[in-house]
C-alpha cells in the first residue's frame, strides 16, 4: 500500500471539540473563536477550527421527520446524490471554505466518498465543488435518468480530460450526442417525446419543463458548436477555448438539473392524477414537496462574488465557486499580515504532540446507511492532498516547496507558451521574467539552507550554481531572441527561435528539481527552521528583459505572500476539503432520532482521531515538503488525504501516482496561467472544472467569466427556433447511448446499430481508424446480411429529421460504396447484395438517383468478379507516400552478386544436372533470394486470414497465405538442419553452418526478421548444438556473432528484443509473421467479444438497465495490430533471378518430400550417428551446462530419452 | 540465448513454456491466468504481457510464461522454445483425442532437447467444463499421468477451474528442482548411483508433498 504508518502518525489533527451545546457551535465564526477550548482542543486556532469543525447541523428544523426511511444504499458507489434534507452550514465564513451547501433537491456529481462519509461532490446547479455530509443525500438514478447522467459522466471525464490542441473529436460534434441521446431517452421513456404527447398537453408545468430542459440542450449545442468554430484557431486563443469547455460544463450540469425537475413535475403530476387515496401511506417526506424540490436552476448567488478577486492574483484553483474564493481571500489575509502566520505556525507545531487515542472513528458514523456509504470507497476521481491552509508558511522546507511550484509554474506557463504558433515578444518577456524571479527566489532559500547546514554543501553549491547557470542561459537565449525581434521590427516570436528557450527551460526545470531534491535532503538531515524573508539570489539583470514598462524589481513581501497564495491555491484545490474529510463527523441529519446515533459525533470528540489512510500517491509537489518535514518531530504535520482505504483498486492508484507525477509539472502551474500545460492533470483540471466557470482567471483573461446567472439568462432567453432545432435533433432517432468510448474518445463499445450510426455520421468524417477497423473486422459481430439491414434503416431513420437525414442518406451510401469498392469479400458477403440490390433500386435511387445507379453498378460488378479491388491492405497505417519515402524509386536496385560459373551451375541443375549446394553461392545474395521469396508470401497475407484466429481453424484453409508462410519458415529451417546433417565430414559441417551463419548476418543486414528466426531457431536446436566437435571447427569470432544473432530472436519478455527492433521500424523489413500471431490469438483470447453496458450508473453490475454490445474494443486492438503487419507490406527493392528462386524451390520440395513424418526426430538420429552421443565427458555446448544430466552412460537408448517405468512413484489417483 | 541458471536469478525468475496443440485452449489458460479480471481490455503486445508473479508456499516467484499461440505451425520454432523453459505446461483437450497424442510428442521432443527425465512438467487436461464432449477418459489421464510421472489435471480455462492451481504445481516443480540440483555438486558427473540418490530423493519428496499430484474437478 502507498501509505505508511509513519504518514499515518502525521496526521495531527486536533481532535473536534464539540462538547459545547450546539446552539452556541452554531454561531458565528467569532464567537467561536472566543470560547475556551477544552483538552488538546485548546490547540485549535480559529482558523483551524474552520476547517476541522464539521458543518453546523441545522437544528432550526424541529418537525418530525423521524419517519424518514433511511434511503437503502446498496454497497455501491453512486456517481449521483440528491440531497433529502438542506445543509446549510451556518458557519458560513468560515466553515464554505470547505463544504457545499445543499437545497433539498440538489442534485451533486460525487467525485468520491470519504470513509467518514463526507463526499467530494459537484453541485450541478452552481457547478460549485465541496464537501457534503452524504447522509444529507440518497442515490439518485431514477431509470428515466440513467441515459443522461451516464452520458454527464462521460461527458465531464471527456471535456475534463481532453487537450483540446490536439483532439480532433470536438471537430465532430460526436461527445455531443451522449447527452442529446440522454435527453432523448428520459423523454422517451417518460412518453413526452412530441410536443403533441398527451401527458404534454394535459399538463402545463411539464409543458414549460420540458421547453426549459430543450432550451437548456439547445444552449449546450450552440455553445459546442462554438467551440467547434473556436478549435481552429484554438492555438491562438486556448484559454477561450477553454472558458468554453467549462461554460459546456456547466450547461451540461443545467441539462441534467432541468431534467430532474422535469421528472420531479412528471412525478407529481403522476401523483395528483393517479390517485388521491395513496397519499395518506406515503412517507411525509416524500409528500411534502408540492412544489417541485430542485432549486431554481438560477440560483446566481453563488457565483456572484468571484468578480472581486485582485487582478494579480492567480487565484484560479479554488475549490467551490464563490466560497473558494472567499477562503483564498481569507488565505490571502492571513498572510498578509506576517506575525499572523508565524503565530498559527507555531500553534500548528504544537498540535504535533499529541498522539494515540486511536478509536474507532468510525463509530461516527452510525447511521446505516452512511456506513454502507462508507464501507464502499470506490471513487472517481481522487483528488484529496494536504491543505496548504493549514500549514505554516515560514518554514524553510515549506518555502522551498512553494517556491519550487512557482518557479515550475512559471517555467512551465513559458513551456506552454513556447508551444503555442506564435506570440508577441511582450508577453514571452514577461512569462521570462516571472521565471527568472521565481528561479531567484528558489536559489535564495537554497543559499538560506546552504548557510545553515554543513551537511552536503559542496553538493549543493554545486547544484545552486548549475541551476543558476541554466536560469541564466534561458535568460540570454530569451533576450537574444527579443533583441532579434526587435531589430526585425517584429512584435512577434516565431516558434523556430523556440528551440533554444525551449531546451534551456527544460533543463532549468530539471536543474531546479535536482537542486530542490538536494536541499530537501539537506534540511532533513540539519533540520527545518524558520526563515522569516527572502530575498531574491539572482544575480541577473532582468532589465533587459522589459520591453515593456514593468519594472523588474525585487519581490516585495506583499508580492510574495501573493505568489505563496498561488501556489497555495494552485497546487490542490481539492486538498483543501480533504482536511474536513479527515476527522470531520457528518452533521446529523435533523429530526433522526437521537438513540439513533450511538456514539453522537458531538458528544464524543476524543475518539475521533484521525485514522483515515493517507496515501502518497497523491502527495504533489506541495506536499513532498511535507514528507521530508515528516522526520522532524516538532512541525506540524497535516498531511492529509482523504482517500479511500486499501480497498481501492490498484489502477486508480496507479492513475494518482500518473497525476501526481505529472503535477510537478503542470499541477503547480494550475492556478497560474497555463491552461495549456495543465489541462491534462487532474488537479488542475478540477481547479479548472469547478472554479474556472465561476471564478475569473483574471491573469490571462481580463475579461469577466459568465457566471451562472448570466449563462441561464442565456439559456432562458434562448429563441425558439432554437429549441425547436434542438426539439427536431432530440427527436432523431439515434443509439448514441449504446456506444461506448474510453477516456480517449475512442469507441470502444456499442450496438450494432450504434456503430452504425458513429459509421455513417453526418456532423465529420468518421474517424479512419474507426471506419477501417469496421470494415475489417464487422463480420466478426454482424452478418454481412445485418450490417445491410443496420446500414438501410439507418437511412431509413434519418429520414426523421429533416435537416441532416440528407447528408446521413449520402454517408449510408459512402458506407455501402466503400464495403463494395474495396472491402468486399465475396465468399461471405455474397449474401447481403440480395437486400443491397433491391435498396438501390428503390429506396435510394427514389431519393439519389445518381448515388443508385451507381450502387447498382457495384453491385453487378461485385457479383460479376468477386472482390472489385486487389485488395492488399486496408488504409491502416499505411499510406503510398510511404512506399516512395522509403524506397525512393529511382535508387538503382543493388547488382545481383553472381558469377558465370555459378549461373552456369544453376542453368545445369535446371537442365536436370547435378545441384549446387549452398556453399557455391555468396551468402549476401543467398539472403537476398530468401527474403524476396518470402517477402512475396508475407506481402500476400490479407488481413481476413488473420482474423479470429483463422490461420488456427480448419488447417488454415481459410489462411492460406498465413500457411504458406509458416511452411516457408518452417522449410528454411529445415533447410539448415538437411544441408548440415547431410555432410559426414566434419569440415564439411562446419563450412555449412559458416555459411548459415553468413546468411543469417545478411538477413539482420536485410531486416528479414523471419528469416533470421528461422535460420537460428535450427542452428540453436538441439539437433546441431549437440553436435560439439563440428562447432569446435568454428571460429570464435563466428559463434560470437551467432551468439548476438540468437540474443534478437530470443522470446524473453515477450519477445523484447525483436519487438524493439520492429517497432518503429521503417519498410523493407519482413517482420517475424509468429509475433503477430500469437498477439492476435491473445487479443482473440484475452478479450470478450461483447461487453455489458449499464444505462445508468455505473454502479450498476448486471442489472436490467445493461445492454450487450459490441466489445468494438477488440476489434481496434486486432486491427491495430494487423495494421502494423500491413506495415511492412512491402516488397524489397532487390532483383529477382528466377534461376536461383527456382533451385531454391526445388531445394525446398526435395526437403519436403524426404522429410515425412517426425522431422525433427530424424534429424536427431541424424545427428546422434555423425556425432556418438559421448560418454558423460563434461559438454561445453553453450545452452545447456545444468541439464547435462540424465542420461547415464551405457544406456541403449540411442535418443537420449527412456521411458522409465514409473508405477508406484505416483501418488495413488482420486477419484 | 542458454537458459537461465538457476543459480543466477536471485529474484527466482522462473520460465514456463505452455506447449500443446492448437485448438486446446492452452492459450486461454495463459490469458486466465495472468489476466487480471478488473483489467477490461487485455493488450499481449507489452512486455510483461506474460510475466507474473506468484506465490509458491511462502516464496515469491515471478513467472515467466512463454506461450507461443498461434504459431504452432512453425514447428522448427519449438527447439527453441522449449530451450529457454524450465518448466512446462502440456495442455490437451478431453475434447480431443489427437491433442493427446501429440502431446507424446511434445513430451519426447522436450526430455530431447533437455536432455534428461526430470524436466518438471504437469499435464492439463483442459475444457473440463465441456463434459458433453468428452471423448478422453479421466482413467486415460491417469494412466498418463502414471507413465510420465507427471500429475494430471483437469481444467477449464472458461470457468477458470484448476487455472492457478496448475501454474502453481509446476512452480513448485520448478522450485524443487533448483533446490535439489543446488544441493549436489554441479561439476560432478552424474553416474548411475547418483541419479538413482537423486530419484529416491524425489520420490520420497514426492510422497511428502502435501498437494494432490491428481486433481479432479
Amino acid at each position: 500500500m502507498l501509505s505508511d504508518n509513519r504518514i499515518r502518525a502525521s496526521l495531527q489533527v486536533a481532535p473536534l471539540d464539540l462538547t459545547k451545546p450546539r446552539p452556541e457551535e452554531a454561531g458565528d465564526g467569532s464567537s467561536s473563536n472566543n470560547q475556551t477550548p477544552k483538552g488538546e482542543s485548546s490547540l485549535e486556532t480559529s482558523h483551524l477550527r474552520s476547517q476541522m469543525t464539521p458543518p453546523v447541523t441545522p437544528n432550526g428544523s424541529q418537525e418530525d421527520l423521524s419517519s424518514v426511511p433511511a434511503p437503502h444504499m446498496p454497497p455501491v458507489f453512486h456517481n449521483f446524490l440528491r440531497a433529502f434534507y438542506p445543509f446549510h452550514p451556518s458557519l458560513a465564513m468560515a466553515d464554505s471554505s470547505v463544504t457545499l451547501p445543499l437545497d433539498e433537491g440538489d442534485v451533486v456529481l460525487v467525485h468520491s466518498i470519504h470513509t467518514n462519509g463526507w463526499a467530494d461532490g459537484t453541485l450541478l446547479t452552481s457547478g460549485a465543488r465541496g464537501w457534503l455530509p452524504t447522509n444529507y443525500c440518497e442515490a439518485y438514478e431514477p431509470e428515466e435518468m440513467r441515459s443522461l447522467l451516464k452520458a454527464l459522466l462521460n461527458f465531464w471525464d471527456l471535456l475534463r480530460i481532453t487537450t483540446i490542441d490536439e483532439d480532433h473529436m470536438f471537430q465532430s460534434q460526436e461527445f455531443m450526442k451522449g447527452l442529446i441521446g440522454g435527453v432523448r431517452y428520459l423523454l422517451e421513456r417518460t412518453r413526452c417525446l412530441t410536443r403533441e404527447s398527451m401527458l404534454i398537453k394535459r399538463c402545463d408545468p411539464l409543458r414549460r419543463c420540458r421547453k426549459s430542459l430543450l432550451s437548456e440542450l439547445s444552449s449546450l449545442v450552440k455553445t459546442a458548436k462554438q467551440l467547434q468554430d473556436l478549435q481552429t484557431v484554438a492555438f491562438e486563443f486556448p484559454d477561450e477555448v477553454n472558458d468554453v469547455v467549462d461554460q459546456m460544463i456547466l450547461k451540461a450540469f443545467k441539462v441534467v438539473t432541468k431534467g430532474v425537475r422535469f421528472l420531479d413535475v412528471l412525478d407529481d403530476d403522476k401523483r395528483a392524477h393517479s390517485s388521491s387515496h395513496i397519499i395518506n401511506t406515503m412517507p411525509p417526506v416524500i409528500e411534502e414537496p408540492c412544489v417541485p424540490p430542485t432549486p431554481p436552476a438560477d440560483r446566481g448567488a453563488f457565483v456572484e462574488q468571484t468578480q472581486a478577486v485582485p487582478d494579480d492574483r492567480v487565484s484560479a484553483a479554488a475549490t467551490a465557486g464563490d466560497e473558494a474564493s472567499l477562503a483564498s481571500e481569507e488565505t490571502n489575509a492571513v498572510i498578509a499580515h506576517p506575525v499572523q502566520p508565524n503565530r498559527w505556525s507555531k500553534r500548528l507545531s504544537s498540535l504535533n504532540a499529541p498522539a494515540g487515542t486511536h478509536s474507532n472513528r468510525h463509530s461516527q458514523a452510525s447511521m446505516t446507511h452512511v456506513n454502507r456509504l462508507s464501507a464502499n470507497m470506490a471513487h472517481r476521481l481522487s483528488l484529496a492532498g494536504p491543505s496548504p491552509l493549514s500549514r505554516p508558511h515560514h518554514l524553510v522546507s515549506e518555502r522551498l516547496s512553494k517556491s519550487h511550484d512557482k518557479f515550475l509554474s512559471h517555467l512551465g506557463s513559458f513551456i506552454g507558451r513556447l508551444h503555442l504558433q506564435s506570440q508577441s515578444r511582450n508577453e514571452l518577456a514577461i512569462a521570462i521574467k516571472q521565471s527568472a524571479i521565481s528561479g531567484g527566489e528558489l536559489m535564495a532559500i537554497v543559499d538560506a539552507v546552504s548557510t545553515q547546514s554543513s551537511s552536503m554543501i559542496k553538493a549543493l553549491i554545486s547544484s545552486r550554481d548549475a541551476l543558476l547557470d541554466r536560469i541564466q542561459d534561458l535568460v540570454c537565449a530569451a533576450r537574444d531572441t527579443l533583441a532579434n525581434a526587435e531589430t526585425e521590427g517584429a512584435d512577434i516570436i516565431m516558434p523556430q527561435d523556440n528551440t533554444i528557450m525551449l531546451n534551456s527551460a527544460t533543463s532549468c526545470v530539471r536543474a531546479a528539481g535536482e537542486c530542490v531534491a538536494l536541499t530537501k535532503g539537506v534540511i532533513e538531515r540539519s533540520g527545518d527552521f524558520e526563515l522569516e524573508s527572502v530575498g531574491n539570489a539572482l544575480p541577473l539583470d532582468l532589465i533587459v528583459l522589459d520591453v515593456t514598462a514593468t519594472r523588474s524589481r525585487t519581490p516585495s513581501v506583499a508580492e510574495r505572500s501573493e505568489a505563496a497564495s498561488v501556489v497555495t491555491s494552485a497546487s490542490s484545490p481539492a486538498r483543501r476539503p480533504s482536511v474536513v474529510a479527515l476527522d470531520k463527523p457528518l452533521p446529523r441529519v435533523p429530526g433522526s432520532q437521537p438513540d439513533e446515533e450511538s456514539t453522537p459525533p458531538a458528544t464524543t470528540p476524543k475518539t475521533s482521531r484521525p485514522s483515515s489512510v493517507v496515501r502518497e500517491a497523491v502527495s504533489s509537489p506541495a506536499s513532498s515538503a511535507t514528507s521530508v518535514g515528516r522526520t522532524l518531530p516538532p512541525l506540524p504535520k497535516l498531511t492529509t488525504t482523504s482517500i479511500p482505504p486499501e480497498t481501492t483498486d490498484n489502477s486508480s492508484a496507479r492513475e494518482q501516482d500518473l497525476h501526481s507525477s505529472f503535477d510537478s509539472m503542470a499541477g503547480s502551474s494550475a492556478g497560474s496561467s497555463t491552461t495549456y500545460l495543465s489541462r491534462d492533470s487532474e488537479v488542475s483540471i478540477v481547479s479548472q472544472s469547478s472554479t474556472r466557470a465561476t471564478t475569473p482567471d483574471q491573469t490571462l483573461v481580463p475579461r469577466n467569466q459568465p457566471s451562472l446567472s448570466e449563462l441561464s439568462a442565456a439559456g432562458s432567453s434562448t429563441h425558439t427556433e432554437e429549441v425547436d432545432d434542438v426539439e427536431s435533433k432530440l427527436l432523431m432517432k439515434t443509439f448514441a447511448h449504446e456506444l461506448v468510448f474510453n477516456k480517449e474518445g475512442q469507441v470502444t463499445g456499442g450496438s450494432l446499430a450504434a456503430l452504425v450510426e458513429r459509421l455513417t455520421t453526418h456532423e465529420a468524417t468518421p474517424d479512419a481508424t474507426f471506419v477501417s477497423t469496421f470494415y475489417l473486422t464487422f463480420r466478426l459481430f454482424a452478418t454481412p446480411i445485418q450490417l445491410t439491414e443496420a446500414l438501410i434503416d439507418r437511412y431509413e431513420y434519418a429520414e426523421e429529421s429533416p435537416q441532416t437525414s440528407g447528408p446521413i442518406r449520402l454517408r449510408v451510401y459512402n458506407a455501402f460504396k466503400g464495403w463494395l469498392e474495396s472491402h468486399w469479400r465475396d465468399q461471405t458477403d455474397r449474401d447481403a447484395l440480395k437486400l443491397i440490390i433491391p435498396f438501390a433500386e428503390t429506396r435510394l435511387n427514389a431519393t439519389l438517383p445518381s448515388a443508385g445507379s451507381r450502387l447498382l453498378e457495384l453491385t453487378t460488378r461485385v457479383s460479376n468478379e468477386g472482390a472489385l479491388v486487389p485488395r492488399l491492405v486496408s488504409s491502416m497505417g499505411k499510406t503510398n507516400t510511404a512506399i516512395g519515402q522509403y524506397v525512393p524509386a529511382d535508387l538503382p536496385l543493388p547488382s545481383s552478386i553472381i558469377s558465370k560459373g555459378q549461373q552456369s551451375a544453376l542453368q545445369s541443375f535446371k537442365a536436370g544436372g547435378a545441384s549446387p549446394t549452398i556453399l557455391d553461392f555468396d551468402p549476401l545474395e543467398l539472403a537476398r533470394q530468401l527474403t524476396v521469396k518470402q517477402m512475396n508470401i508475407f506481402c500476400s497475407i490479407l488481413p481476413e486470414e488473420l482474423l479470429a484466429s483463422q490461420w488456427m481453424k480448419k488447417g488454415g484453409a481459410d489462411a492460406p497465405n498465413v500457411k504458406a508462410m509458416s511452411a516457408l519458415s518452417t522449410d528454411l529451417s529445415n533447410m539448415v538442419a538437411e544441408t548440415i546433417l547431410q555432410h559426414s565430414e566434419l569440415k564439411k559441417r562446419a563450412a555449412v553452418i559458416k555459411q548459415w551463419i553468413k546468411i543469417a548476418l545478411s538477413f539482420l543486414e536485410l531486416h528479414n526478421y523471419d528469416g533470421l528466426m528461422a535460420i537460428i531457431c535450427s542452428l540453436n536446436s538441439s539437433t546441431i548444438t549437440r553436435l560439439r566437435k563440428t562447432w569446435d571447427a568454428i571460429s570464435q569470432k563466428r559463434k560470437e556473432a551467432l551468439r548476438n544473432l540468437q540474443e534478437i530472436v530470443e522470446p524473453a519478455q515477450n519477445n523484447k528484443v525483436l519487438r524493439t527492433k520492429v517497432h518503429d521500424h521503417v519498410p523493407p523489413c519482413l517482420p517475424f509473421l509468429g509475433m503477430y500471431l500469437t498477439d492476435l490469438t491473445f487479443v482473440d483470447i484475452g478479450n470478450p467479444s461483447t461487453k455489458r453496458v449499464s444505462l445508468g450508473s455505473e454502479s450498476e453490475v448486471d442489472g436490467a438497465g445493461g445492454l450487450t454490445v459490441v466489445n468494438f474494443d477488440k476489434h481496434t486492438k486486432t486491427a491495430k495490430i494487423i495494421g502494423e503487419l500491413q506495415r511492412f507490406q512491402i516488397p524489397y527493392r532487390l532483383t529477382e533471378l528466377p534461376d536461383m528462386q527456382d533451385w531454391l524451390s526445388a531445394q525446398f520440395q526435395q526437403i519436403r518430400e524426404t522429410s515425412q513424418g517426425n522431422v525433427q526426430v530424424a534429424y536427431y538420429r541424424k545427428s546422434l550417428l555423425l556425432e556418438p552421443r559421448e560418454s558423460m565427458t563434461k559438454r561445453e555446448t553453450a545452452e545447456s551446462p545444468a541439464t547435462a544430466t540424465a542420461s547415464a552412460a551405457g544406456r541403449p537408448d540411442i535418443f537420449g530419452w527412456i521411458t522409465r517405468d514409473r508405477v508406484g512413484q505416483n501418488s495413488t489417483p482420486q477419484a | 540465448m542458454p537458459p537461465r541458471s538457476p543459480f543466477s536469478s536471485p529474484s527466482r525468475e522462473l520460465h514456463v513454456v505452455v506447449l500443446g496443440a492448437g485448438g486446446v485452449g492452452k492459450s486461454c489458460l495463459t490469458a486466465q491466468f495472468v489476466h487480471n479480471e478488473w483489467i477490461e481490455s487485455y493488450d499481449p503486445t507489452i512486455e510483461d504481457s506474460y510475466r507474473t508473479q506468484v506465490q509458491v508456499d511462502g516464496r515469491q516467484v515471478i513467472l515467466e510464461i512463454l506461450d507461443t499461440a498461434g504459431t504452432e505451425q512453425f514447428v522448427a520454432m519449438r527447439d527453441l522454445y522449449m530451450k529457454t523453459g524450465q518448466g512446462f505446461l502440456l495442455v490437451f483437450s478431453i475434447t480431443s483425442p489427437s491433442s493427446l497424442s501429440e502431446l507424446e510428442n511434445l513430451r519426447e521432443e522436450i526430455i530431447r532437447i533437455k536432455d534428461e527425465e526430470n524436466v518438471p512438467m504437469v499435464i492439463v487436461g483442459n475444457k473440463a467444463d465441456l463434459e458433453d464432449g468428452r471423448v478422453i477418459a479421466r482413467a486415460k489421464g491417469f494412466a498418463v499421468s502414471q507413465k510420465w510421472g507427471a500429475p494430471y489435471y483437469e481444467a477449464s480455462a472458461r470457468t477458470r477451474t484448476n487455472v492457478d492451481e496448475v501454474f502453481i504445481d509446476l512452480c513448485r516443480q520448478m522450485l524443487r528442482k533448483e533446490d535439489e540440483t543446488a544441493e549436489p555438486d554441479e561439476a560432478s558427473k552424474i553416474d548411475a548411483l547418483k541419479s538413482a540418490n537423486n530419484k529416491r530423493r524425489r520420490r520420497s519428496k514426492f510422497r511428502d508433498s502435501t498437494h494432490p499430484r491428481c486433481v479432479i474437478l
